[in-house]
Parts: C-alpha cells; structure tokens; sequence
C-alpha cells in the first residue's frame, strides 16, 4: 500500500505542477465556452437580413404577407411586393435574383376557387431557418386573409390568431421548476462535454506516462522495488486524483459564475439550470468510474506500444463510445425512459455520458442508477484484470508494437 | 561435575544469492537453462556473457521482476520474497529516470520506496551528492542534466538505501574514465564493507581485475563459473611476451604454435602443454632477452576457448 500511495503522490505532483495542467484547466472551459457561443450566436442570425419579394395576384393577400414577415423584428427581412402579379414580373423576379438585389420571391398563386398555391424560389437551397419563417408566416396570413375574406373585422383577425408564450415548468421532487429546452439542452451538453474530456484525456493521460516510463526505461528500476499492480494501481488514482481536482476546480468556478451578476443577467432569457447536489457528486461517481475504465484500459494498450504515435492509433477505439453516446444526445433528452436510453446508460463505456444527458432530460429511477454503477465495477474489474496482465508483460517489452497474437498470448502468462 | 563447554562455532555467513538449477523461455526461446550460482558476502561476482546471452534474464529472475519456470531462487538465506528486495539495489542497463522531477526529489521518492524515511533519504542523498561530486546538480530538472550526470544519479538511487546485494548491469558502459574509475573506488569500498557486488557485462575486460568470482553464460547455459582465480588455474599459461634484440630465428622452436612478431617485441602462442622454459633458453642463446613473461589467458580468450565462438561486443 505504501508503495502505491508514493506512486500516486508522484504522479499527482508531477501533474499537478506542470504546465499542462494550468493551461488545460483554463482553456477547456474556455474551449467549451467557444464552441457553444459558435453553436449558439450563429444560430440566432441564420436566415436574417434577407431581402425577399412577394408576388400574388391579390394586393391585399401580398401586404398580408409581407406585415406578417416584417412583424418578425428578428429576422430582419426586407420585403418588397409586387402585386397584383402576373408572368412577366415573374421573369423580373427571376432577372433580380441574376443581378443579385432580392435573395428570393414567394409566389402566391390564388385561384377564386380552390386552394392557394404557394412557391418560395431561391438563390440559396438550404436555408431551412427562413423556411420555416415562410412557413408559419405566409400560413398565418393566409388564414387571416381567409377570415377577412368571410366578412371578419381586422381587428377581431388580429386577436383571434394572435401567438401566446409557452412557459416551461420541470417537475421534480415535488415542485415546480422553471425550465427551458434551451437550458437543458446547455446544461446536458455541458456536463456531458466536460466529462467526455476529461475521461478521454486523462485515460490518454495514463497512456501517455505509460509510454514515458516505457521510452525512458524506469520501468526496470522500479520493478525492482515495486509489482507492476501496484505501479499501476499508483498511475490510476494519482492521475485520477489529478482529473477530479480539476473537476472540481471546474465545478467551484462554474458555481461562482452562475451566481455572478453578469450570467444571471445574460440567462435572464432562459431559465438558469438547476443542478442538485445529489446529481454533482452522482456526476463525480461516474468520472471516477469512467475514468477508472478508460484509463484502465490505455494503460493495458499503452504498456504494448512503444511511442505516443503508436498509442494514438488506438484513440478511435475510445472515440466509439463518445460519439455513440452524442448521436443518442437528443434522442435521450426527448426520451430519456425509452429502452435504447436505459440500455446505452447500463452500458459501461457510454453510461457516464449517457447518464449525464439523462439526468439533465429526468432523473432516472435509483434501480437503473445502481445497476449501471454495479455494470460498470464489473466492466472496471474485467478491464483491469485484462490490462494489468497486458502491463506486467508489456512493460519490459521493448522495440516494436505488440500483435494481438502476442497480445493474447502475455494474458496467458503467469 | 563440571562441564566442558562445547566449542562455539564461528558464525557461518549464508550466501546472499543462491539460483539453484533456474530455467526461464519466451515461446520457443530459451533465455536461461539449469542456471546455478551462488554469491557470498563481501565479495564482486562477474556474471559474465555475450549479448542475448541470457544475464539480464537471470538477474530479472534474481530479483523477481519475472519468475523462473523452474528451479528456486533464495535471497540472504531464505527463499525469495518481495520484502528482501528492500536490500538489494539495482542499476539496469536500460537505465532511467523521472525527466521532469528534480534530482533531489527523485533521490528521495526512490529511497522511500526502498523503504527509507523521507528524512534519511534527504540526509543520505545530500551525502552521497556530496561524494559523486554532483551537488550543484541536485536542485536541477534531471532532463537539464548530461548523461554522465544522469548516470552518477542513478548510481546513488541504487546505493543510497544501503544495500546488502547491489546489482549491476554493464555498469561502466557509456561513463567517461573519470567517473569509471570513481565508481569503481566507491564498488571497491562497498565491497570491503561487506556488501555483495554482482556485475553483468559483456565487457569482460572491465571487470577481470575486480572480480572475486565469475560465472560465464552462454546461450542461457553457464559454461564456466567459479572463483576467478580458480577458473584462471584450470586454464594453462600457454601464451608469451617476449622484448628481445638480435636473432629472431627462436621463434621456429617446436614449442610455438603461432608468432605474430612487431620487431622487437613478440607475441608467442604456445602448443599445448609445450615447454616454456626450453624456448627461453633457445631465445637466450640468439638473442638478448629484456622481457619473457608466461601470460595467463584473458577471461575473453578462456570463453573462446571453452564455447568455441568470439564474443559479439
């Protein structure tokens, strides 16, 4: 035991002190912070400044249109009319659109009888924002104009469609909390990134001092003093320790933040995630399990390379399990109770994430918590049974990358 | 009645190694077969051998970095367990150390794991700083310093627990004179302190002089092993030196096998049990003799002799 505990303050201290650590604490939050603001701020200008035309037969119906479009103050569009509309302004739209001044033009064929019949034609093809903007808004005026049409007054028209706000309300232990998609959407995509990178980071981590050791041939030393579970052992939760200190420091900031005068204002928009306790140190649980997994699992890989370049070749294989666990990212937060949710969170190398998005979308029952935890001590244990024999051998193997012959064969040694 | 008290006995000292018949393979290679040896106190044991020939194998197995298939391996005594090795030190040929911990503090993290306290650990690697000459040293990153410098600090880790057995693999290789010779000082010291020293190379004439005992390996078999001396009597003086000036026309006695003559100076290779007295009267009466000396074999020539092969240094 002593050995281990001197192993792990080792390389506790080592990376703690070092350069890495400082610069990853801050940047990845950072880095996160980027990636959600490139996610986010161009999502709310996609589809604006257009500058469009509306054409239909009925001047009335076109004005509708186009009160409805410029009532949207976030879209920013321009709309021009051109009503009553025939087939030659049609090929004055289509010569506007060559030379650039309109991005594009609703064409609203309404017949006396029957139904309207509408056609967006644009320069562009995939501007699904504006749309679904069309969608809505040339729907809504068409219904309005409809009511008109039936000898409604305006007035009543206007109130008669006139949108209400959905307010959002979680149910959870008992009260009701305010929620927004949008918030559990951020607070699940941000649990689930912040865990993601430091398990795969710090189960590269591992890897990496693996193959230091290795390249510089104190491995020898230290056997001779020590076993290899217990080096092992030492490089797990030293390095572990490491990743949870910076959990923490994460936590401890992300806390200070969200409390700050500057965010509460900036999420006044959105409802300000909540995060019980029990969720945080649940949180804590499945980095430490996770990270007990993947690093595990490095370790046992690392001691059968010979250089950092040969152990990135195997990263993918770690990289499976993340991506799986993203695609299934909305899926879980529209379904969190469905049987693929349940099964991807009991799933050792996708329940850390999978957990996290669920526990952002509901709590899931305590069965399901416990059964994962108890699937993923037994992944744990399988892992490191593998990778420690992997390790004992491969340590002092030197020259060349081990086959997966060979690497059978070392787990057959005594 | 009065009783006669029995004689004491003079305590008997128990070997520090014993190997007793240690085979190990990898697949189909055998690295170690029916390997024996034994190494006492206070004495330098060479274990001596080509490259591949199989002594980092068994000096792995000595120390339980890997287990033997069969035979037994018994440490100060006893059979081996992991607790003794707080007694032995071990400086591997594949030497290395922590780049980016400071000397000092790897000095120390390797005594604690030697078992020593963090205290004494600091104390004794300041002393032995102080005798390796590295002080300046020992506040430094050990990825700042030369290798030569990065040697003498593995040396330290090694010694610094005060071992009973220090074990050795090619220890000189890549120390400049200076530095060699200060580690054999400090071996030949700790040897006279009573520890057991045990050498690996293939560089045998490193190490002739300093051996008491040797043991040759050849493709995982010892071929030769015993005390140095008693190793060197079994083979004959059959070569000879000689420094003359005049006629060189002895070198035609029956008693040479082979000559190769610098002028001057000769190098004689003698038939087998050929008589070397009869040739020096024979260089005397053509010649004047400065110099006849009747050389013992070099550990080198005796392991040619005895396998049949040269050694790929």
């Amino acid at each position: 035991m002593r050995s281990i505990w001197l192993i792990a303050r080792r390389e506790y201290l080592e990376q703690i002190r070092g350069k890495a650590f400082r610069v990853t604490t801050i940047l990845i939050p950072v880095v996160f912070g980027v990636v959600m603001a490139v996610a986010i701020l161009p999502s709310k200008y996609w589809g604006t400044g257009k500058h469009i035309a509306v054409a239909a037969q009925d001047p009335a119906l076109a004005m509708r249109v186009r009160d409805q479009l410029v009532a949207d103050k976030e879209a920013k569009i321009t709309v021009d009319v051109v009503a009553p509309a025939t087939a030659v302004d049609r090929q004055k739209l289509h010569d506007e659109m060559d030379s650039k001044q309109i991005d594009g033009f609703v064409w609203i064929d309404a017949p006396a009888s029957g139904k309207e019949q509408v056609t967006y034609v644009s320069r562009s093809a995939g501007d699904l924002t504006t749309e679904d903007r069309l969608q809505s808004d040339v729907n809504r005026a068409l219904v309005e104009q409809r009511l008109v049409d039936r000898g409604n007054p305006s007035s009543a028209v206007a109130s008669l469609t006139g949108n209400v706000d959905i307010t959002t309300m979680l149910y959870r232990d008992g009260k009701e909390v305010p929620s927004s998609v949008l918030s559990t959407l951020f607070l699940g995509y941000g649990m689930a990134f912040l865990l993601t990178f430091s398990l795969v980071m710090y189960g590269m981590n591992v890897g990496r001092s693996v193959i230091q050791e290795k390249t510089s041939r104190i491995f020898e030393v230290m056997l001779s003093t020590v076993k290899s579970s217990d080096m092992l052992a030492g490089k797990l939760i030293g390095i572990g320790a490491v990743g949870l200190t910076q959990i923490l420091i994460w936590i401890a900031l992300g806390a200070i933040l969200l409390s700050s005068a500057l965010v509460t204002s900036w999420m006044a928009v959105m409802a300000k995630p909540q995060i019980p306790v029990v969720e945080i140190i649940l949180l804590c649980i499945y980095f430490v399990l996770g990270y007990a997994l993947y690093s595990a699992f490095f370790a046992g890989l690392a001691a059968t390379c010979d250089t950092e370049q040969e152990l990135q070749q195997y990263a993918p294989l770690a990289a499976v399990p993340v991506w799986l666990s993203f695609g299934m990212f909305m899926y879980i937060l529209s379904n969190p109770n469905s049987i693929w949710s349940v099964l991807v969170s009991m799933f050792p190398p996708t329940a850390p994430i999978t957990m996290a998005f669920r526990f952002t979308a509901q709590f899931p029952p305590a069965w399901q918590i416990a059964l994962s935890l108890a699937l993923m001590v037994l992944g744990i244990y399988i892992v490191l049974w593998l990778s420690s024999r992997l390790y004992r051998v491969g340590i002092l193997m030197y020259g060349k990358r081990a086959t997966l012959p060979e690497m059978i064969r070392w787990l057959r040694y005594s | 009645m009065s009783s006669v008290a029995a004689p004491v006995a003079a305590p008997v000292k128990a070997p520090v190694v014993t190997l007793d018949r240690i085979s190990k393979s990898y697949e189909s290679k055998v690295a170690v077969q029916d390997l024996s040896l034994q190494i006492e106190p206070g004495t330098m044991f060479g274990l001596l051998g080509p490259n591949g020939s199989g002594k980092t194998s068994t000096i792995r197995m000595m120390i339980g970095i890997t287990m033997p298939d069969s035979g037994s391996v018994n440490l100060f005594g006893k059979p081996y367990d992991r607790a003794s090795l707080t007694r032995v030190g071990y400086l591997p040929e594949e030497r290395g150390l922590y780049k980016k911990m400071k000397v000092m503090e790897q000095l120390i993290f390797m005594g604690e794991l030697h078992g020593l306290d963090p205290a004494v650990a600091a104390c004794r690697a300041q002393e032995w700083s102080e005798r390796m000459q590295i002080t300046e040293a020992v506040q430094k990153k050990t990825e700042e310093l030369s290798k030569g410098m990065q040697q003498k600090i593995q040396f330290i880790a090694t010694l610094m627990h005060d071992p009973d057995l220090i074990v050795m693999d090619e220890p000189f290789s890549g120390l400049d004179p200076v530095n060699a010779s200060l580690l054999q000082d400090t071996l030949i010291e700790l040897k006279k302190s009573g520890k057991a020293i045990l050498f690996s190379t293939h560089r045998m004439d490193q190490v002739e002089k300093m051996c008491d005992a040797i043991c040759l390996i050849h493709r995982g078999h010892a071929v030769l092993s015993g005390g140095m001396r008693e190793v060197k009597s079994r083979h004959e003086r059959d070569r000879v030196v000689i420094n003359f000036d005049g006629d060189s026309s002895f070198l035609q006695h029956p008693a040479v096998k082979s000559f190769k003559d610098y002028g001057g100076q000769a190098e004689i290779q003698l038939h087998p049990h050929a008589d070397a007295q009869a040739l020096l009267h024979a260089a005397a009466a053509s010649a004047t003799i400065y110099r006849f000396e009747l050389m013992e074999p070099s550990l080198e020539e005796i392991f040619i002799r005895t396998v049949g092969e040269k050694i790929d240094a």
